[in-house]
Order: C-alpha cells, then structure tokens, then sequence
C-alpha cells in the first residue's frame, strides 16, 4: 500500500512538521515548568506529554504515508465512523456531567469528538470536489451543510460548544474556497447574528447598518436586497419576545452556556487568574518556575486549556508573539499549499484542516485574555491532552499527505 | 479519482491569509495590552493574590506604681485556635476537643461563631489553656484536623492590688466596637481597647503599635513560605505608664475596706498626685478578661451594693459638715464678720417657722468660728450664715472646685452638684423655696453633692492654701490647670487652725483620727451626712503635715454613722501606716 517511491523527499513540507514540533517544545518546558510539584510520574503533566508525543507521532507518521487516494475513496466511510464514534459516549457513564469522553480500557480516556472533526472535513472535501455547487440555490449546498450539521449537532449534545462551533464553522472557508460569494455566506450567518445583536439597542443598531452596506455593496437588485434586510431585522425583533417567553431557568441554562464566566466562581475565577498571570508577566516574563500564579496554584487547567497562561506569565510577551508569529507561518503555509494544490480535493482538505487549527488558536488564545467566552478548547501541539495531540499530530500528517502533488 | 482541478483564485488565497494573519495580529494585539500596558494592574494583582499579611499584636504597656513595682503585667495565655478551611466535620471536632480539655462543645462552638473572621484565619476556639489541657491535645493531636495553639498577652496583676475602677479593663473589638472608634484604622477585628479606667484614659501609650508579617500563600489560602520582596515590621510594645500610687498604702487600704462599703482616697497635696484610691465594694480586676458568663454579669451588675460604681469619681454624695469650712471661708470674706464674735447654741435654731436642729441636740452654748469648727456646731453656721447670700456661698463652692470635674486622669467622672438660685426656682418653682437652703448649705446638706474625688482636691487646696496641682493618678508632663481659691493669709490660718483644733481640742469631733505621733500634724474634719436612703454617711478629710510632706486624706463609709465614732479611727489606722511606710522608707 505505501509506495516510498511516490514520497518525494524534496517536496515534502518538511516545515510544517518542524513548526509544529517547535511548538510542541516550547509547550514541554512550560509543562515541565508546572511538573515538578507532581507528586508522581503518572500525574505528571511533562512525562503524560512525552508519552502521548509517541502515539502522536505515530498518528503522524499513519495519516502521512496513508495515499491520497485511499483518503479520498473511504472519506465518507471515516466520516460514518466518525458519527459512530461521537454517538458512543452517549452509551457510556457521563464524566463531569458530560458525554464526551470514551473509555477505552487505557489508563487515559479517549474523546472521539476529535477525530470527527478531520473526518468532517474530509468528507465536505470529498463531497465539493466531486460537485460543483451553486451557493445562490440553496439546494447545491444543503448537503454540505447537513454534512457539517449533523456531527456538530452530537456534539453540541455532549454538551461540547466549543468543538461544535469549531466543526460548523469549518463550512465556511471551505464553502469560500469552492467557489462561493462571499456575500452568501454572510447571508447564512446573518440571522444569527441578528438574534445575538438584538439584545442590545446599540449593537443591533450597528448591526443593521452593517447589514445595509453590505447589500449595498454587493450589487443585490433591489427587491431581494430589501427582503434580506427586512428579514433580518425582523429575526432580530422576534427574538425579543422569544427570549421573554422562557422560563428564568431556561434563559440562564443558556445565558452560562454562552457565557460561562457567569458563574462567578467558575469561569469567571479562571478568567481573571489568566489575566493576572499573563498581565504580570510583562515583556520578558517571571523566569522558567518562577511564575506565582501557577505554581500557588491560582491558574486552573494550567497544563491544558490555560497553558498559555503559564507561559505568558514565566516567559512574558516575547514568547506569546513568538508562538503567534510560528502558528501564523504554519497557517499560511497551509493555505499557501491549499492554494498551489493540483486537485480540488486537497486543496480543500488543506484549508478545512488549516480552519480548524486557527480556530482553536483564535478560541484558546483569546479565551485565556477574556477576549471571547471561555470555551474548553486546548491549544494545539502545546496544551497537554491525549486525543487531542494525537488528533493535532493526525493533522499535521494529512497536511503533509495533501501539499505533496502528485497523482495516485 | 482526484480529477476536479483545484480552481482557487490568487485573490482567494491573498484573502484567506490575510484573514488568518489578521485574527493573529488581534490576538497579538490584546496581549500587548494586557502584557505592556496595563502590565504594572496585574503585576499588583498577582502579587495582593499571594501575599496576606499577618498581623503580631504588640503587648500593652504595663502599668507601675510609684515606685516601679508593677500593677498591671501582661502574662501570655495559650489559646487554641482552629483554621476552618482545615476541618472537615467541625461538629466532631469541636466534641473531641471539648473532650480533651474537659469544657463543653457548646462553649467552643459559641466562641467558633464568634470570633470567625475567615476560612483560613486562625479562629479562636477556647482560652486560658493550662498545660494539662495542651498535653491532652498533643497527645491526641492525630486525631485533630486543622487545630494550632497560639500565644497572646493577656493582662494580670501581680503584687495583688484590685484597683479594678483605677486600672479599668481592655475589651476585645468587635464591629460594632469598631464602628465607634475615632482612631478606627488604628485598630482590628479582635485587638483589645482599653474600656474604662486608666487603660482608657491612656490607650495612645499603652496600646503599642502592631507588627506584620508578608506570608506567601497559595491558592487554597495556606500558606508557603515567607514573601522575601516585603520587609515584615515587628511589633512595638506600649509604653508604660507610672501612676502616683503608693503600693503598700493601696493595698493597706484596700484592706481596711474589706467588707465595707465606701471609699478612701489618699493624695499627696504638694503634687496633686493620688497615693492609694479604694471603691468598695469593687470586683477583681480580671473580671472582664476571659470570658464572662451571662450570670457572672447580672449578678455583678444588679448587685444592690454596686461594685461595679467607681465611688471615687462616679459617686455622688451629701457632704455634710465637712464642707464646713467653705462656709468659714465665705464668712471670713465679709468685711463686717467678726470671727471672734461668740454665737449660742442651744441645740437647735428657729429659722421662720422652721427648726433646724444642731447636731449635739443639747447645745454647744456659746462659741466663736474655730470653736464651732472644732465641734461642728450647726446652729453656729446658721445663725452666722443668714449674713450671706446664696450667691455668695455658691461662688465660694465654685472656688474649690465643686459642682464641676476635677479633670482627674481616668474617664466618666461625675460633676456633682451645688445648687444655686436658678437651679432651685427651675427645681421647686419660683417661690418654692425660701433662704432655709442657705442654711442647709452651709452645713453641706439639701441638694448638694459632691464626689469624693472632689473633696481629694479640696482638702489639697485647703493644705496648700490654695496652690495644689490638680489630682492625677498618672506621672504626666502638663496636668490641667487646677481651681486656685484665692483667701487672704489670714483667712487660710484660721481655717488651718479650725481644723487642727477639731483634732486636738477634748471635744474636737476628728481626735480619734490622731496617731498621737511626734511632727505628725493632723488637720480633720468629720462628717455625718443625713441621707435620704438609709443610714447617715460617716466622713473624714484632713491631712497631715509631717517632714515638710503632705498627706491629704478622704474617708467615706456608707451608711456606717457618725464620722467622728466610725471613719476618723480608720483614719488614724492611714496615717500609722503613712508614719510606718515612711521610717521605713528612711531606714
């Protein structure tokens, strides 16, 4: 099955494997930073990291010498698997009050919400490259849609806001990507904003506006153009009254599912200790184990969610840009392969892949400094987490797989 | 299979990457903010999180007496403290410990409840720990969650003076305490303020300054090790204070009223300053430390005798004839009264339709001023005193302080009250009253009052002719400027000789007082005030001159009788120990 003779040393990215390892080192010293109160090997957060790094790499080294066709032939099936797999926890017992994670019988859990985020993307790749789609009729892109849907829907039952939101969103750079205007993929996400701006005066005031321009701008005739408009702001009026029809515990079921730092002792705690952290890390940073917000243990999730924090408040903004500025060069060129790719089924692949990756560091990133809700999504290749390094290695592979051109 | 040719534009590319740099460059952006500009808010923040400060109260000042011998000592006391966060079950906990320490768990529960200031501040459980009770804990120690034991001054007296109504006592703040106090930042939740008496009156220099310390804590609130960037201060102790009291005449006095009910006042007239001060009944001086139980209180405060009334400043008494000498003094000020003058007395006086009875009902017969002082003739003063107007006699209590505080150095004094021809016609109506209050006046009885504080001063100033400093019972730099009577020489004299001939005279009525001894010069008066509530009030002031030294002294018995038959040989027990204590002191 594996033919070495089609792996091309020279056109190999060997950079995006280096990136990603990069980024991975500088994710082990902060670990290792955080581990040396660890009372044992097992509960430390730098070894549990080595040790996941091996089935990462080995994930790694299974996605890039998989063939391109093999991928594109079974996409569907994966992606089968994948509902499968998302389903399964539902049978089994809850952890934290959640349906995310599977046992496996390891002494890790496994939390499969992962790998179907690759396997959606792999099927809405397969599915735009064998049709072409005609975004204007609603019609061409229901099924994309419903491929995306339907996995984000498990999963936002697990209940996983993050992943869910992460899985949907990767529609759109890939409906982008195939040929849609961009002007319809606004209009898709336009009600919802609608709903979100109407709460407040101002902000839908602002929205509307926004709304008008960009009919305006993008040459709509006037009959469809105003119904866009109208419609939307009528979404936003209805929702109002909508809102004042539930019940007070429903509206705060999902007023803390929007917003959990709500809860003042939760995740508002953890958003003001991130905060302080990284704050009090100034330019250069309180020096390797130095760092009092972590090690008095005021930082929560530290080795996972939160390791950002850790590192901005020991190594300070030098590193944060550091590590902002190797995520942009992995990201760019991920798109820059999408882009030079041959076929359309890679080139899809490549920037659904590259989405989902810069929509995990957008969420944690900006999560840890209160620039959007806190959501529990770790920051790939740093943050310490089984499945999801290995998904992120798993990644990393199927990019290298899709920016070698070459035809099976 | 891969045949669909990928068809992205270079416009499509050029969007999506700046897309993804844009999203970088805003993250990148908020952490600058966060990271360089408003780095120095949260490089405060984390450090208020890991540092708490620990406060080390500094011990009060000791109270002295005059000679350095220690009145009032700090003595550490072991308290057992629980930090909450650390107990798990407290209603388990707090059983076994009552167990250990053979108290009841109620009691330690109520003293949780009460001095409960935080999870992982040390909350005090129980007091007074003996090293039996502490052996028992540490011998069970594993059994025990979160439970430390802690030092703190607590204060006690040594050499076994009560003085309880001098020293007055310290009170634990609490918040409504707190709420109350001018110098509110001075203090914390669970310092100790002095209450009443001298802790009161000199809480600036007893009371010390505390100390902190900087601990390193970490999230759950336990502590880490010390912040090595904060200097931790230590505490500064109070400053002493050295009162006037003589320690060997306090206790000698305090004695002496064991089971009586009164006051005696010593005073040095040369220097104002106060040598032995008793109020009995009184209560321990370590009442109000520790706890006090609901019953302690009420027996001790619906006590029908009082003890917890300072009498020497806080009582308020008729005086009687000891004030006798006021009148003699307002009478020699008359141009036209003849002090040699003889007045009879038959034993009572007409005044009106009124008969005002000399004490002696069979009569004095015939008597001149110092004659009269001498036996406190009655009928004397009101036949003299109808020369005088009410005004006159007032201004003349004035002059020597009474009717208003003697600014004696601890707090709540009384002022008493000398009535004059306002206070009367708004007390009994214009025309209620007639001159017959002159009369009671000039023999210290009707409405006057005075504390015994008051009469201290008055009998210094009668000693000193006038120039004693005000009373004091603390060594202090500036005393506030005390009444000056100002009388002629003349005048002083034949006070001055009234009152040493109601001594040495065979029927002077203050003889009993005198310790016969060698340049002990005792000058006295007695007193027997008729008291509207029960039994007369026996008195005794005087002073004595010996070896160019004073020694005032006021003797108040409540209810005991006659002040010649009842205070007058306590008096002479002082002054015997005065002559004792000083051949000592010279030997």
């Amino acid at each position: 099955m594996i033919n070495f003779k089609k792996l091309n040393i020279i056109e190999t990215p060997w950079k995006i494997i280096f990136s990603a390892s990069l980024l991975s080192s500088i994710g082990l010293v902060a670990l290792s930073s955080i581990s040396y109160q660890s009372p044992s090997i097992v509960q430390n957060p730098f070894f549990k990291q080595l040790f996941f790094l091996i089935f990462a790499f080995a994930g790694f080294l299974i996605a890039f010498l998989t063939p391109k066709y093999l991928i594109h032939k079974y996409a569907y099936v994966i992606y089968s698997l994948g509902i499968v797999l998302v389903i399964l926890p539902f049978f089994g017992a809850t952890h934290a009050g959640t349906y995310r994670w599977l046992n496996i019988g390891l002494p890790f859990n496994f939390q499969p919400s992962e790998f179907a985020k690759i396997f959606t993307v792999i099927a809405l790749a397969r599915y735009l490259s064998d049709n072409t789609i005609n975004i204007q009729y609603f019609k061409s892109i229901l099924i994309p849609i419903l491929i995306a849907l339907f996995p984000s829907l498990v999963v936002l039952n697990q209940p996983d806001l993050g992943t869910a939101l992460v899985m949907i969103s990767v529609i759109f750079p890939m409906l982008y990507w195939s040929g849609a205007r961009p002007f319809y993929l606004f209009l898709l996400v336009a009600p919802i904003l609608s709903i979100l701006t109407a709460f407040n005066v101002i902000t839908f005031s602002i929205w509307a506006l926004i709304i008008a321009a960009v009919i305006f701008y993008s040459n709509t005739k006037i009959i469809s153009g105003a119904g866009y408009f109208f419609g939307n702001v009528f979404f936003g009026l209805l929702s109002r009254p909508i809102w004042d029809m539930l019940n007070p515990y429903q509206q705060n079921r999902v007023l803390t599912f929007i917003y959990p730092e709500k809860d003042p002792l939760g995740a508002a705690y953890q958003i003001i200790q991130s905060k302080t952290a990284i704050g009090s890390g100034g330019l250069f940073g309180k020096g390797w184990g130095e760092g009092t917000q972590t090690h008095l243990k005021f930082l929560p999730v530290q080795e996972s969610d939160f390791i950002l924090s850790v590192i901005g408040e020991e190594f300070g903004f030098i590193a944060i840009v550091v590590i902002l500025i190797i995520f942009g060069y992995l990201i760019s060129s991920i798109i820059r392969n999408s882009f030079l790719s041959k076929d359309k089924f890679s080139s899809l692949s490549l920037i659904g892949l590259g989405s989902i990756l810069l929509a995990h560091v957008f969420v944690n990133t900006a999560m840890t400094v209160g620039l959007i809700p806190v959501k529990g999504l770790p920051l790939p290749f740093i943050s310490a987490g089984g499945t999801f390094l290995v998904t992120s290695y798993l990644m990393i592979g199927l990019i290298m797989r899709f920016s070698i051109n070459y035809s099976d | 299979m891969l045949k669909s040719d990928n068809l992205v534009s270079s416009r499509q590319f050029f969007i999506a990457r700046s897309f993804a740099w844009f999203m970088l460059l805003l993250l990148g952006a908020r952490y600058f903010q966060i990271q360089i500009v408003e780095h120095e808010i949260y490089r405060l923040k984390s450090n208020t999180n890991r540092i708490r400060k620990v406060n080390k109260n500094a011990p009060r000042g000791l109270i002295l007496a005059r000679d350095g011998e220690i009145l009032v000592d700090n003595y550490p006391v072991y308290v057992l403290t629980a930090i909450p966060g650390e107990m798990k079950d407290k209603g388990s906990q707090f059983k076994l410990i009552a167990d250990y320490i053979e108290s009841d768990s109620s009691i330690i529960h109520s003293n949780y409840k009460k001095y409960y200031r935080g999870r992982f501040i040390p909350t005090r459980l129980a007091k007074d720990m003996n090293f039996l009770q502490l052996g028992n804990l540490e011998e069970n120690k594993l059994n025990l969650e979160g439970v430390y034991y802690d030092q703190i001054p607590e204060r006690f007296f040594p050499n076994g003076v009560r003085a309880a109504h001098l020293f007055g006592y310290v009170k634990e703040i609490d918040r409504s305490i707190r709420k109350n106090l001018k110098n509110k930042d001075a203090y914390e939740l669970g310092d100790l303020v002095g209450w009443s008496g001298l802790e009161k009156q000199y809480e600036a220099f007893l009371m010390g300054q505390r100390g902190t310390s900087f601990y390193e804590v970490n999230a759950s609130g336990r502590e880490v090790g010390t912040a090595s960037e904060l200097d931790d201060t230590r505490p500064i102790p109070g400053s002493n204070i050295r009162t006037t009291i003589d320690l060997q005449l306090q206790l000698f006095c305090e004695n002496l009223m064991t089971d009586k009910k009164g006051v005696i006042l010593v005073g040095d007239p040369l220097s104002g300053g106060v040598l032995a001060a008793t109020s009995a009944p009184d209560y321990s001086p370590d009442f109000f430390t520790g706890l006090i139980t609901e019953s302690n209180w009420k027996d001790m405060s619906t006590n029908q005798d009082k003890p917890l009334l300072n009498r020497y400043i806080q009582g308020t008494y008729i005086p009687g004839s000891i004030v006798k000498m006021i009148t003699q003094a307002a009478l020699l000020k008359q141009d036209n009264f003849d002090k040699n003058n003889k007045y009879h007395c038959p034993g009572f006086y007409q005044f009106g339709d009124r008969i005002f009875g000399c004490w002696f009902t069979e009569g004095h017969g015939s008597l001149n001023l110092v004659e009269a002082m001498s036996v406190s003739c009655d009928v004397y003063f009101y036949k003299t005193v109808t020369e005088l107007s009410l005004e006159n006699l007032y201004d003349t209590f004035n002059q020597f302080g009474f009717g208003s505080k003697t600014n004696i150095d601890i707090p709540n004094e009384a002022s008493g009250l000398v009535p004059d021809k306002s206070y009367m016609s708004k007390r009994y109506g214009k025309s209620g009253w007639s001159r017959g209050v002159l009369l009671n006046l000039a023999i210290g009885q009707g409405e006057l009052l005075v504390t015994p504080i008051q009469v201290l001063n008055y009998i210094n100033l009668l000693s000193t002719k006038g120039s004693s400093p005000n009373s004091h019972f603390v060594f202090v730099d500036n005393l506030p400027q005390n009444v000056k009577p100002e009388l002629s020489s003349d005048i002083w004299s034949n006070i001055h000789n009234g009152l040493r001939s109601a001594i040495i005279s065979s029927n002077g009525t203050g003889k009993k007082s005198d310790p016969n001894f060698n340049d002990f010069l005792v000058f006295g008066k007695t007193g027997t005030a008729e008291n509207p509530h029960g039994d007369n009030h026996a008195w005794f002031v005087g002073w004595a001159d010996y070896n160019e030294k004073k020694y005032s002294i006021v003797i108040l018995l409540e209810n005991a009788g006659s002040g010649g038959a009842v205070a007058a040989p306590l008096a002479k027990k002082v002054f015997e120990k005065i002559i004792e204590n000083s051949r000592f002191a010279s030997r």
